[in-house]
């Protein structure tokens, strides 16, 4: 099967560089394994939320050019066109986010802390500076949904000058639902709240729960396939109503994997959903054709590859007790020797495994055995230098790195 | 030392992987609509660490789980969720399966019964009065419309008719019809050898052939299908010593025996399983080597939307079926969001399953009237008969989409000489 690029890794950096490039007329293939961490996303988009000294970033743009080279930043050139390209992207596939690149806001994490973020998904309370815009605020919880900790997300909220009332609220269908009460998660949450009818319930349960609070706080249980149903919940709340971010697996998280597969398969991208790469055939400095598990017989053939495999999570790179390697290429790998020195004893310290990845040059290309392969890139998470907890750069990684990876494919 | 005792260290369907991450949950079709289903996580890797302590943990909501395995497509972690729920129940669960499930299971049996008295048969399951009994004494629901049975069976038709001219041709393939073209719908198996001889490829039946046994393992009649996987694989393994692949099209039968003969029934078919394929995968293979070109008829226009069978999508396999009937030029082809439709075989035909199977498949539905398409396609037909059932809209195999469009005549003439 012959395709323009083939891409290894269906999660936020696969997809969006699979996207721009079928957006620029690319016949393109992305061979994803199993789902990705974008189930454990919080709503919002980091772009560089603490520097390495790990003070709060007020602005990424400027803070990015204090970053050590071997930050995966220092590959992705002009970091401004970039955002708003990604901003543009995630617009056009139906995620409509507030925010920019020159200004971090803040976030609210599910336990209640606050962290400085570049992008928040429209619906969902953010926090300029270190005060919330209401005095008085209701945050309403589903009875037996134990994924969302009020009591903390209380304290939070109080710390920020709010008052705050927790409201426990129910429907029969979500009483129904704990059956299973270990199955009382956001997502299957969603799967009740389902259907205009009961959203327009819930929006009562809520008015009338309300009292004299100034805005509701909901955790993030609406809307799996699209945000119709929390825009419906909006218009019958008559209230202001904000999402808090919940335990993982995230509700909006479910959504953006599905709604930018449903973007790139519209714009004639090919999934290959559940399978993955597992080999490829290198001659010279080239990669020519990669196999998969499942289609056997069959080889993807393609002018370039990315490779978006994710980080230990997503098996894009993997460990044993002597050492890190890249598995599907044997790409040269940045780890340090000594595996005593992999982990800090303290687990709030930064864990040097979390910089581990794959190689590349200035353009991105994979290395291997010392040289970069021609027509073959890495982007996301893969890349070597960047601590997504530390600095808070995950999803602006993901695409950054992807765009560029896209970028430096179509100009060749 | 440390490394090797790593690699070794791998317990059966990966059930150490897990990550309680939860992530097959949000996928489980059962699961979003039945709240008295635990999930996968739950009834799988999670049960499955009190279950190894004491049996007793054995839970039967175990046997809502349909077995569609959109669980372990999701699973970042390669947990075979699917795989460790239906070995539990075939070690814990001690209830022996009822007539209706042994009528539903055994598909061969009362299929060539039913093929006897075919026009009987039919006129029977359709009457009001008989289906009344099936809900009530037999619990198979009446809203059902069951399959109507063919009067000649495709090995019947065969043997008459297309049997001696197989031989003329210079490669040859076996065909695993299945019970669905034996006895109810044999014009599938009349499209498959419609297509391959004009490709140049001579068409056989196996020396045995028995129901691979998926329907026997859902209703727990695991010994009998233990012994019919055998069957079949000696069958195939001296219809591979003469060369031959062994061609399907059930997306259903091919992932029964390539993979759930191995995981659930022990059946050793590591010889055999890579020589089982299915048709739409093995013409797409050939044309992508440069093997093989097929030519269309101009006047073939349709409309079709494509859907992606819950086990054509763990094999991974709809690429094939979709690129190869993206090469015929009138079709203009539609791929609807992959998720089940509901039936699972022979779950949604049992009265205490209807509501759950309509449920799971009502978006598909949906988004299938949606669609404004002539009909749809598939590689299963189970799903062929909920989707007909549920939306009126006619359901075609695309290898009977590809019999329909070809044109004999130029397909013959473009392949000649390779
Ligand atoms: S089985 Fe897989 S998807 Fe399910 S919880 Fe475990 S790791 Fe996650
Ligand atoms: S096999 Fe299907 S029904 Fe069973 S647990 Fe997995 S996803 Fe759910």
């Amino acid at each position: 099967m012959k395709f323009n690029t083939v891409i290894m890794g269906g999660g936020l950096s696969g997809l969006t560089c699979g996207i721009a490039l079928a957006q620029a007329g690319q016949r393109v293939a992305i061979v994803a394994t199993g789902q990705s961490s974008l189930h454990f996303a919080s709503g919002s988009f980091d772009l560089l939320g603490y520097d390495s000294e790990g003070k709060a970033v007020e602005n990424p743009v400027e803070a990015i050019n204090a970053l050590p080279e071997s930050h995966p930043y220092k590959k992705v050139g002009d970091v401004e066109k970039l955002t708003a390209q990604a901003q543009d992207l995630l617009a056009a596939a139906g995620i409509k986010t507030t925010g920019k690149a020159g200004k971090n806001h803040n976030r609210l994490t599910p336990l209640g802390a606050v962290k400085p973020t570049w992008l928040t998904m429209e619906d969902y309370i953010t926090i300029d500076g270190d005060k919330i815009n209401y005095k008085q605020v209701a945050l309403m919880n589903i009875i037996g949904y134990l994924d969302f900790p009020t009591k903390f997300i209380a304290d939070g909220l109080r710390k920020l000058g709010a008052e705050v009332e927790v409201k426990p609220i129910t429907l029969p269908e979500l009483n129904e639902a704990r059956k299973s009460p270990t199955e009382m998660r956001a997502t299957n949450i969603a799967k009740v709240l389902a259907s205009e009818a009961i959203v327009k319930r819930l929006a009562s349960e809520i008015n009338a729960k309300a009292s004299n609070a100034e805005a509701i706080l909901l955790p993030a249980v609406l809307g799996i396939k699209n945000s119709e149903l929390a825009q419906l919940l909006k218009e019958q709340v008559n209230k202001p109503i904000h999402f808090v971010a919940t335990i993982p697996p995230s509700v909006p998280g479910t959504r953006m994997q599905a709604l930018l597969r449903k973007r790139f398969e519209a714009l004639g991208g090919t999934f290959l959903n559940g399978d993955k790469a597992v080999k490829g055939e290198i001659s010279g400095t080239k990669l020519n054709s990669i196999e998969t598990e499942k289609l056997v017989g069959t080889r993807l053939e393609a002018d370039n590859f990315v490779l978006a495999t994710g980080s230990f999570m997503g098996r894009g790179i993997v460990s044993d007790y002597e050492k890190v390697y890249e598995p599907v290429l044997g790409a040269d790998v940045d780890f340090i020797a000594d595996r005593a020195q992999w982990t800090r004893d303290n687990v709030w310290e930064a864990q040097p495994y979390m910089e581990f990845g794959v190689k590349t040059d200035a353009q991105l290309h994979v290395m291997k055995q010392g040289k970069p392969l021609s027509n073959t890139y890495a982007a996301g998470q893969v890349l070597s230098g960047n601590n997504k907890v530390k600095l808070a750069s995950g999803e602006g990684v993901d695409m950054l790195t992807a765009l560029t990876v896209a970028n430096n494919i179509l100009n060749k | 030392m440390a490394n090797e005792m790593q690699l070794n260290n791998i317990s059966e369907n990966n059930f150490e992987q897990c990550l309680k991450c939860s992530i097959c949950t949000v996928y489980c079709p059962v699961s979003a609509v039945n709240p008295a289903y635990p999930g996968p996580k739950q009834s799988g890797p999670d049960g499955e660490r009190y279950r190894l302590k004491n049996p007793e943990f054995f839970n039967d909501a175990l046997k809502m789980c349909l077995n569609c395995k959109r669980c372990e497509v999701a699973c970042p972690s390669g947990v075979n969720v699917g795989d460790i729920i239906q070995k539990a129940r075939m070690k814990h669960n001690t209830h022996s399966p009822k007539l209706r499930d042994m009528m539903l299971a055994n598909t061969d049996f009362v299929g060539s019964m039913a093929t006897v008295v075919a026009p009987v048969a039919n006129f029977a399951v359709s009457l009001g009065v008989s289906k009344a009994v099936l809900h009530s004494v037999m619990k198979i629901d009446k809203h059902r419309t069951f399959p109507a049975y063919a009067s000649q069976k495709f090995e019947t038709w065969f043997k008459r008719n297309a049997q001696a001219q197989q031989s003329k041709y210079s490669k040859h393939v076996s065909f695993f019809h299945g019970c669905y073209v034996n006895y109810n719908f044999p014009q599938l198996g009349k499209d498959l050898v419609k297509i391959m001889n004009a490709c140049g490829y001579g068409v056989h039946l196996l020396d045995k052939e028995k129901c691979c046994g998926t329907a026997l393992i859902a209703n727990g009649l695991y010994d009998q299908a233990k012994r019919q996987g055998e069957t079949n694989m000696s069958s195939m393994r001296s219809a591979i010593a003469k060369g031959r692949t062994i061609v399907t099209t059930s997306s259903t039968c091919t992932f029964t025996m390539r993979d759930e003969y191995h995981h659930l029934l022990d059946v050793d078919n590591h010889d055999v399983r890579d020589h089982i394929t299915l048709a739409t995968r093995f013409l797409f293979q050939l044309i992508d080597e440069g093997k093989l070109k097929l030519a269309f008829r101009d006047d073939y226009k349709k409309r079709v939307a494509y859907h992606t069978a819950c086990h054509m999508e763990r094999m991974g396999w709809a690429i094939y079926s979709t690129s190869l009937l993206k090469m015929i030029p009138g079709l203009d082809l539609v791929m609807l969001d992959s998720q089940c439709c509901g039936i699972s075989g022979t779950y949604g035909f049992k009265t205490e399953n209807y509501e759950t199977s309509q449920k799971i498949g009502d978006s598909l539905f949906k988004n299938i009237a949606d669609a404004n398409v002539e009909a749809v396609a598939t590689d299963c037909e189970t799903c062929k008969w909920q989707i007909e059932m549920s939306t009126g809209v006619p359901v075609l195999n695309p290898i009977s989409i590809i019999a329909d469009a070809i044109d004999v005549e130029k397909t013959i003439e473009l392949n000649k000489n390779r």
